[in-house]
C-alpha cells in the first residue's frame, strides 16, 4: 500500500501542495485529476520519489521514503518504480531496442523484445526516436516502463501528446497491461474522461484533494469520451 | 537579434587558445622583423645561430599560430553548431517570421568579439614579455637588437583574426540554418537521420549506451584527445627541454600547455555533459546509479583521452628531434637531446591526478542534475 500522510510542498515560497493525505490499495488504478496548477504532478513526483516533500511523509507498504538518501532513492525507484511522460524523454541517441532495453537493464529482464513487439514496434527495434510518429515514441516510452517490470507506474498525462485514435490505443493497452501484470497505475490527467477508467479517483484543487471517489463500473479506452 | 554579446563571453576557451598563439606570434614574429634588417652585420662566426633563431622563430610561429589557429576555428565552429541546437526554435519561429538565413546568419558576427579580445590580449601580452625574450634570444656577438612596433603585425594578429572568424561564423550558420522552418521550430536543427542499415551487434546495455553517446558527440572526441595530446606533449617538452632552451622558455611551454589543456578538457566535458543533462535526468528518474550516469557519459571517451597522451608524447619526442636537427643543423654544438623518461613519468602522474580532479568536480557536476530536469520542458 502507498500511504502518504500531510504531504506539503512549496517552491519559492508559493505552496503547492497543502497538507495531502491518500491511500492508494497495491494494484489499484488511480487517477488525480484536477486543473492546472492544482498540485496533482507535483503530488505525482512526491509521491514516486522524484522530489522530497518539505512535509508530511509517503511509505511504500511500511518503507518510508523520507529519510532516503538521494542514492537510495534512486535505488527504491529502481526497484519499484516505472514512468510514462507526457514528452517521452527517450534517449535520442539510442534505437528504439535500446531505449527499452535501458529499462530492461535495470530489472535484469531478457525478455524486454516481446515488450516491443506487444507494443507493435517489433518491425521498428533499430529506428531512432526522431525517426518515429508521436504516438510511436509515446508506445516506446510505455514499453521502456513496462520493461522494468515496475511495482508501481506512474503516468503525466500520457495521452496529452496523441491524436484521440493513438490516445485510445495507448489507453487501452496500458490498462489491458495492468490487468494481466497487476502493477499499481497512478495517471495524472486533466482529462475527466480517462478518469472513468480508473478505480478511484483523486480530485485536487489548490494544492489539496478536494474530492476521492470510486467508480463503480470502469470503462474502457474505447467506451469513455474524448 | 539571437546572439548576444553574453553569448560570446561564454566563449573564453576560444579566447584563451587566441591569446596563446598571438602571446607566441607577437615576440617571435616581432624579433624576426627586427632581427632580418641586421643579416649583413652577423659575422660568420656567429651566422650559424643567427640562422637558427630566425629558424626556431619561423617555425615556432607557423607551428602556433597554424596548430592554436585551426583549433580556435574548429572550437568556434562547434560552439556555433552547439548553439544552434540549442536555439533551433528560436531560430525557425525567426524564420518563420520572414527573416532571410544570411540576417540572421549575421548576427553570429559577433562571435569575433572573443577572438579579438583573445588576440588584443594576447598582442598586449607579447609586448609586455618582448624585452625578456629578446634577451633570451640574444646571441653573443650580435649587434643590439632594438624593440619595433610594426602595425603590419597588430593588423596580422589582432584585426584579420578577428574579422575572419565572424566572417567564418556567419559562414557556417548560413549553412548550418540551411534547415526547413518546421524542423527548426520543432527543435531539430539536424537532417533527418537515415534509418541505419548496419546490423547492430548485439552489446551489453551499459556498453551500447556508452557507445551511443560517444557516437552522438563524435566531435567531442576530438577535444578530450586533443586536450590530452597538449598535456602530455607540452608538458614533457616543458621538462624535457631544460638542456635545449633557456628556463624561461621552457616554462613558458609548459604553461602554454597547461592553458591549453584544461581549456579544452574542460570545454569538451562541460558540453558533453550539457548535452547529456536530458539523459542524464531522465536515467536517474528510471533509477540509474550516479557511478552508471557517470559511466554512460564519460566513458567512452577514456580511450581517446589514452591515445591523445599517447600521441602527444610520440609527438614531442618527434618535433623536438625534427627542431634540433632542422635548426641546428648547421650549428657546431647541438644540444643533446633524448627521449626523458622521468620526464614522461612525471607528466603521466600529473595527468593522472589532474584528469582525476576534473572527473571527481565534473561527477559532482553530474550528480547536482535535478532528477526533475525531465518535468521542466513542456
Amino acid at each position: 500500500m502507498i500511504k502518504a500522510e500531510n504531504l506539503v510542498k512549496s517552491y519559492n515560497g508559493n505552496q503547492v501542495l497543502k497538507g495531502v493525505s491518500l491511500k492508494i490499495e497495491n494494484g489499484g488504478f488511480v487517477v488525480i485529476t484536477g486543473a492546472s496548477g492544482s498540485g496533482k504532478s507535483t503530488l505525482m513526483n512526491v509521491l514516486s520519489g522524484l522530489e522530497r516533500a518539505d512535509g508530511g511523509m509517503v511509505e511504500y507498504d511500511g518503507e518510508s521514503l523520507k529519510n532516503k538518501s538521494e542514492a537510495q532513492l534512486t535505488e527504491f525507484r529502481r526497484r519499484k518504480i516505472g514512468f510514462i511522460f507526457q514528452q517521452y524523454y527517450l534517449l535520442s541517441h539510442l534505437s528504439v531496442e535500446n531505449n527499452v532495453k535501458m529499462g530492461a537493464y535495470l530489472a535484469g529482464n531478457n525478455e524486454y523484445l516481446s515488450v516491443i513487439s506487444a507494443v507493435g514496434l517489433g518491425d521498428k527495434l533499430k529506428s531512432k526516436p526522431s525517426q518515429l510518429s508521436g504516438g510511436e515514441q509515446q508506445r516506446v516510452c510505455i514499453a521502456r516502463a513496462l520493461a522494468k517490470n515496475p511495482e508501481v507506474l506512474f503516468l503525466d498525462e500520457p495521452t496529452g501528446a496523441l491524436d484521440e485514435s493513438t490516445g485510445r490505443e495507448v489507453l487501452n493497452y496500458i490498462a489491458n497491461l495492468k490487468r494481466e501484470r497487476g502493477f499499481t497505475l497512478i495517471m495524472v490527467t486533466h482529462n475527466l474522461n480517462v478518469a472513468e477508467m480508473a478505480e478511484t479517483v483523486i480530485k485536487m484543487n489548490s494544492g489539496r484533494i478536494v474530492e476521492t471517489y470510486k467508480n463503480e463500473a470502469q470503462k474502457s479506452a474505447y467506451e469513455i469520451g474524448w | 537579434m539571437v546572439v548576444s554579446v553574453k553569448d560570446t563571453l561564454k566563449l573564453a576557451g576560444i579566447s584563451i587558445v587566441c591569446f596563446c598563439a598571438v602571446f607566441v606570434c607577437t615576440f617571435f614574429l616581432n624579433y624576426y622583423l627586427d632581427v632580418i634588417p641586421l643579416k649583413d652585420l652577423v659575422s660568420a662566426e656567429t651566422r650559424p645561430l643567427y640562422d637558427a633563431q630566425i629558424a626556431t622563430a619561423k617555425f615556432t610561429t607557423a607551428i602556433t599560430g597554424g596548430v592554436l589557429g585551426l583549433i580556435a576555428a574548429i572550437m568556434l565552429v562547434f560552439y556555433i553548431k552547439l548553439y544552434i541546437d540549442g536555439h533551433a526554435k528560436q531560430l525557425g519561429i525567426i524564420k518563420a517570421m520572414g527573416y532571410p538565413n544570411g540576417r540572421i546568419a549575421a548576427g553570429f558576427a559577433v562571435f569575433g568579439i572573443c577572438v579579438f579580445i583573445g588576440c588584443a590580449a594576447g598582442f598586449c601580452a607579447g609586448w609586455g614579455a618582448m624585452p625578456f625574450i629578446y634577451k633570451e634570444l640574444t646571441i653573443a656577438g650580435m649587434p643590439e637588437i632594438t624593440i619595433n612596433f610594426h602595425y603590419g603585425l597588430l593588423f596580422a594578429l589582432v584585426f584579420a583574426p578577428s574579422a575572419a572568424f565572424a566572417a567564418l561564423s556567419c559562414l557556417y550558420a548560413y549553412f548550418a540554418m540551411g534547415v526547413p522552418v518546421m524542423a527548426l521550430i520543432k527543435g531539430k536543427s539536424k537532417k533527418i537521420v537515415k534509418e541505419s542499415k548496419k546490423i547492430e551487434k548485439p552489446r551489453p546495455f551499459m556498453l551500447q549506451n556508452c557507445l551511443s553517446t560517444l557516437a552522438s558527440k563524435k566531435s567531442l572526441a576530438f577535444f578530450v584527445a586533443f586536450s590530452c595530446f597538449c598535456f602530455s606533449a607540452m608538458v614533457q617538452m616543458g621538462l624535457a627541454m631544460e638542456e635545449t632552451v633557456t628556463a624561461t622558455m621552457g616554462y613558458m611551454i609548459l604553461g602554454i600547455g597547461v592553458v591549453l589543456a584544461l581549456v579544452s578538457a574542460v570545454m569538451a566535458v562541460t558540453s558533453l555533459i550539457n548535452g547529456n543533462v536530458k539523459n542524464v535526468s531522465v536515467m536517474k528518474a528510471m533509477g540509474f546509479s550516479l557511478k552508471e550516469c557517470v559511466l554512460t557519459v564519460l566513458a567512452g571517451y577514456v580511450p581517446f583521452a589514452v591515445l591523445g597522451f599517447a600521441l602527444g608524447t610520440a609527438y614531442q619526442y618527434g618535433l623536438l628531434q625534427l627542431m634540433i636537427n632542422v635548426i641546428f643543423k648547421n650549428v657546431g654544438e647541438v644540444p643533446a637531446y633524448s627521449f626523458s623518461l622521468s620526464a614522461f613519468f612525471i607528466t603521466l602522474a600529473a595527468f593522472i591526478v589532474a584528469y582525476a580532479a576534473l572527473i571527481a568536480v565534473y561527477v559532482l557536476k553530474i550528480n547536482k542534475i535535478p532528477v526533475k530536469e525531465v518535468m521542466l520542458e513542456n
